[in-house]
């Protein structure tokens, strides 16, 4: 009984795969209805999704927001040099 | 003459480099030996570089391939085994384990989380403790507008293994944030 369940409406392993995948690609017909069919009786998996969403836009602001100064004059120094010593 | 030049490039380019890799990577450090490796390659490369294109492609290009061959060498590496399994999160059925269920985060306003310092720091905190190999996956999704495909063709693996990748560093970064965050 579960394998059929399974297979109609997907395991909570597979449709947490398909709600990444999701994130990339263009979900197949049936996979979007599996899904959605999933989604509409599993609680846990509704709350994965938006919390998957979260952070993938939690990643996208961090790494917008991220910046690190770093010393070029130090850096091309040591390029300069580095290219000096290689040549030797 | 040809250290001369490379010189003027050093100094020309070096800062325009080092951003796109840092905005490649998110990591200064890594950051840094790229661009330095660039310069390397080129010195090497020089007498190939017939003036087709201007330096600063032939340089941008060179940078590229050292960033890709960074990210392949990260995601070939093999993963811890007891990283491989699905079975901290799932039952042999493939559903949630009881202790691992996703509960609702009680955050319905997504602008103020993503505002909240705290947030960062915990996401920033569970990216850090991810196996290196997940850690470069999930940064590769946003190193290029390049559609999943694309990524793998150029890593050399499979799009099922990628997601796998994803899928699981996904898992583990909820179940991180899940634990360590305040809001729970």
């Amino acid at each position: 009984m579960k394998k059929i369940m399974n297979k109609l409406f997907l395991s909570c392993l597979k449709a947490t795969e398909l709600i990444e995948k999701n994130f990339h690609v263009q979900l197949s017909f049936s996979e979007q209805m599996q899904l959605k069919a999933h989604k509409m009786m599993c609680d846990a998996c509704r709350n994965y999704e938006k919390q998957s969403i979260l952070i993938e836009k939690g990643m996208e602001t961090f790494q917008k927001n991220k910046k690190i100064e770093i010393d070029l004059e130090q850096l091309k120094k040591q390029i300069n040099l580095n290219l000096t010593e290689t040549k030797k | 003459m040809t250290s001369n030049l490379l010189e003027t490039w050093v100094n020309q380019y070096t800062s325009g480099l080092y951003s796109w890799a840092f905005h490649k990577v998110y990591d200064s450090e890594l950051a840094k030996d790229l661009v330095q490796d660039t310069f390397l390659a080129a010195a090497e490369k020089i007498e190939n570089f017939k003036g087709d294109s201007s330096p600063k492609t032939w340089l941008f290009s060179i940078l590229n391939h050292k960033i890709i061959d960074h990210y392949r060498k990260k995601v070939h590496q093999p993963a811890a085994l007891e990283n491989q399994s699905d079975s901290i999160y799932f039952d042999t059925d493939g559903a949630w384990q009881e202790s691992r269920k996703p509960k609702d985060w009680q955050s319905d306003d997504e602008k103020n989380v993503l505002d909240e310092t705290d947030f960062q720091e915990v996401l920033q905190k569970c990216m850090n403790a991810l196996p290196e190999k997940w850690n470069a996956a999930i940064k590769l999704k946003y190193m290029t507008e390049k559609n999943g495909e694309d990524i793998c063709q150029e890593l050399g693996i499979t799009t099922s293994n990628f997601w796998q990748i994803v899928h699981r560093a996904k898992l583990q970064l909820r179940d991180c944030i899940d634990k360590n965050w305040h809001n729970n």
